[in-house]
């Protein structure tokens, strides 16, 4: 089994504090889903465990199977079994995606046992297939003039790829039709074992109506204000954050006036 | 003789913030070896490989030499069509231009001539690819002139390579006219090898509604200047010139990128993108100039630089020359490092930070890389580029 632990994180970014103590032990076999209005810290969260250079950590820790991240570069954080499928990938014309996943794949294998050709191209058709992603963008450019969904796609694509032990799955959701979301949380239910384990990072209740969670975290103010099963996603759909909040007895500013305005597309 | 002092009364080219004056480019022996098997080229490609004075591969399908395409050596057609190459060769590069074309001009003893009569397509990459055999310590002297016939259609693919590791030079001028409406791709990656101190002239006359596309690959391993020209004369004309170009170790590589609007409706955009390494140099100059009544031009450049060590020296100069108000240009340029969002997308799925950068740096020149005519082409550029870095690993 492999653990994820954030323990008292604080975190600040360009000198501003986002994340002001958040607690959080992921285990691989569960799936969490955070949710969250805009502006709480969700995607700070999640870019810190990877290790965004971007963000500071000024208080706590972040462990996996207490190897403190902090002594870990981003591709170590990656090859120790983590993976964040982004909100916005970058694009790089003049590498192919089938090289860029054979790449990081061969990353986590000694020199003298690379994968081979055959057993990868082997793989990467069974996933694809599985996503159904057109043969030929296994030798397009890395998110080279993919649609949004596409991108996502991909994200997914990687992580089945590379087997992480623990996924981040940053706002997979966004952006997509019914029918790719269902494409995409088929894809994350496949991985779904006693070996892997994710963090889901939404706005919307919907996503989990595809992948359900084992335990729903409600984050407000850059702090984990309540946890619950499944039926908490369900709660805060109808009642909103605002209402949560309330609820809870905090004195957070939520960045939208609106609250509610989160549910309207579903 | 008389010729000769001619020659040497005229100036050396501009190539702005690239001092070269001590390489002696305008002081060559060109050199006068043969070779009978090919290097590089094999398959029944539609191409030629010239090494020396002597062509080692030649290949045209039957229906392209009964629509009259003409593709053979210079030795060759000197003998075969001299009258034709009185009347072309120097028009679009004249013997009066600089001392160093003019040189060229007086001296060469190689090269490659194509010729393509109107309408006839190619349905693939044609193949011109020229080695310099310098085991004689001598220099490479040579000459390519292309002849695309209106309406016409045709990619090229051109490469050179320095065969023997003996310390030269080398005057490559080539020559290209893509008369009214051809549509015409010229493809090329330049890779001399340390020992061969290089200028590389190439200029394009473009006609009317005829497109001119330049892929410009630099990865020559001595020191170079290079020019990159095309001459947007007729109405409609369009050319974009994009180049790549990686400097390594102590060379330096200097360019020019020239696009010249002439006639009415032309469009000219530049494109260049380099990458330096170690205490190597390497500078863009961007020119574009639109003459007086080429109303409704376009002419636009964007040069970037990828700076790698503290002790390297990159710089990306544009220039926009405008005698006419009915136009529209702009330019950027900038001189930068590694994309960090490319590394940590790269780095989060566990690829080393060493890779990553090879990755990166490719990405950089990935737009150039991707209008490489062949696969086989862009993979050659992908070669080229990780053979490049390598020292950089090394050095390490």
């Amino acid at each position: 089994m492999t653990t994820l632990k954030v323990e008292n994180l604080h975190v600040s970014v360009a000198g501003k504090e986002i994340l002001k103590g958040v607690n959080l032990v992921v285990n691989t076999g569960e799936i969490h889903a955070i949710m969250g209005p805009n502006g709480t810290g969700k995607s700070t969260l999640s870019q810190t465990i990877m290790g965004h250079p971007a963000y500071e950590v000024t208080e706590g820790h972040i462990t996996i199977d207490d190897q403190d991240l902090a002594d870990m570069s981003v591709d170590q954080r990656a090859r120790a079994g983590l993976f964040l499928a982004m909100q916005y990938p970058s694009e790089i014309q003049g590498v192919t995606n089938a090289e860029f996943m054979r790449a990081a794949i061969n990353a986590r294998r000694p020199e003298d046992d690379q994968i081979g050709v055959m057993s990868f191209i082997e793989k990467l058709d069974e996933k694809r297939e599985f996503l159904s992603m057109s043969e030929e963008m296994a030798e397009r450019y890395l998110n080279e003039g993919f649609s949004g969904g596409e991108k996502k796609r991909n994200e997914i694509l990687q992580m089945m790829m590379i087997e992480p032990k623990i996924a981040i799955l940053d706002e997979i959701d966004s952006g997509l039709d019914i029918d790719a979301l269902k494409v995409v949380s088929r894809g994350v239910n496949d991985m779904r074992s006693s070996d892997f384990g994710a963090l889901m990072i939404t706005h919307y209740q919907r996503l989990l109506d595809y992948i359900v969670p084992d335990f729903v975290h409600v984050m407000m103010g850059g702090k984990i204000v309540k946890t619950g099963g499944a039926e908490l996603a369900k709660k805060l759909e109808t009642e909103g954050y605002a209402g949560l909040r309330d609820e809870l007895g905090l004195s957070v500013q939520l960045t939208d006036e609106d609250v509610n305005s989160y549910f309207v597309e579903d | 003789m008389a010729d000769t002092h001619a020659i040497q009364s005229l100036p050396l080219p501009t190539f702005a913030k690239v001092r070269y004056n001590a390489w002696q480019l305008d002081d060559m022996i060109p050199a006068t070896e043969t070779a009978t098997t090919p290097f590089f080229m094999k398959n029944k490609e539609n191409g030629i490989e010239v090494s020396g004075l002597s062509t080692t591969y030649q290949h045209l399908t039957e229906a392209l030499t009964a629509q009259g395409v003409i593709l053979m050596s210079m030795v060759q057609a000197k003998i075969d069509y001299p009258a034709l190459l009185e009347k072309m060769v120097g028009t679009v590069i004249t013997k009066t231009t600089d001392r160093l074309s003019a040189q060229n001009f007086a001296q060469f003893n190689t090269g490659i001539f194509v010729y393509i009569p109107e309408n006839v397509q190619f349905d693939d990459v044609l193949h011109l690819t020229l080695n310099h055999l310098a085991a004689s310590g001598k220099d490479l002297v040579a000459r390519i002139f292309v002849y695309i016939g209106a309406n016409a259609k045709v990619d090229i693919l051109q490469e050179i390579h320095t065969i023997s590791d003996q310390k030269t030079k080398a005057s490559v001028v080539v020559e290209v006219i893509a008369d009214v409406g051809a549509q015409v791709t010229y493809a090329n990656i330049d890779a001399f090898n340390e020992q061969t101190t290089a200028y590389i002239n190439r200029e394009a006359e473009v006609r009317d509604h005829a497109t001119l596309d330049w892929q410009n690959a630099e990865f020559n391993d001595g020191n170079a200047i290079i020019r990159l020209a095309s001459q947007l004369n007729g109405e409609g004309a369009t050319s974009h010139a994009n180049v790549i170009g990686l400097t390594t170790k102590k060379q330096t590589q200097g360019f020019v990128t020239t696009i010249l609007n002439r006639g009415r409706h032309t469009l000219g955009h530049i494109f260049q993108r380099g990458v330096i390494l170690n205490r190597s140099t390497l500078v863009f100059n961007g020119i574009g100039k639109i003459i007086k009544g080429a109303q409704g031009s376009d002419a636009q450049q964007e040069s970037r630089v990828l700076m790698l060590s503290r002790r390297a020296r990159g710089d990306a100069n544009p220039l926009l020359l405008i005698d006419e108000n009915d136009v529209t240009a702009g330019h950027a340029a900038s001189v930068g490092r590694v994309d960090e969002d490319q590394m940590y997308y790269l780095m989060s799925r566990g690829i080393s930070e060493q890779v990553a950068r090879k990755l990166v740096i490719r990405g950089f020149m990935g737009e150039v890389l991707a209008k490489m005519p062949t696969k086989e082409a862009q993979q050659q550029v992908v070669t080229e580029i990780d053979r490049k870095l390598k020292h950089e690993d090394e050095s390490n």
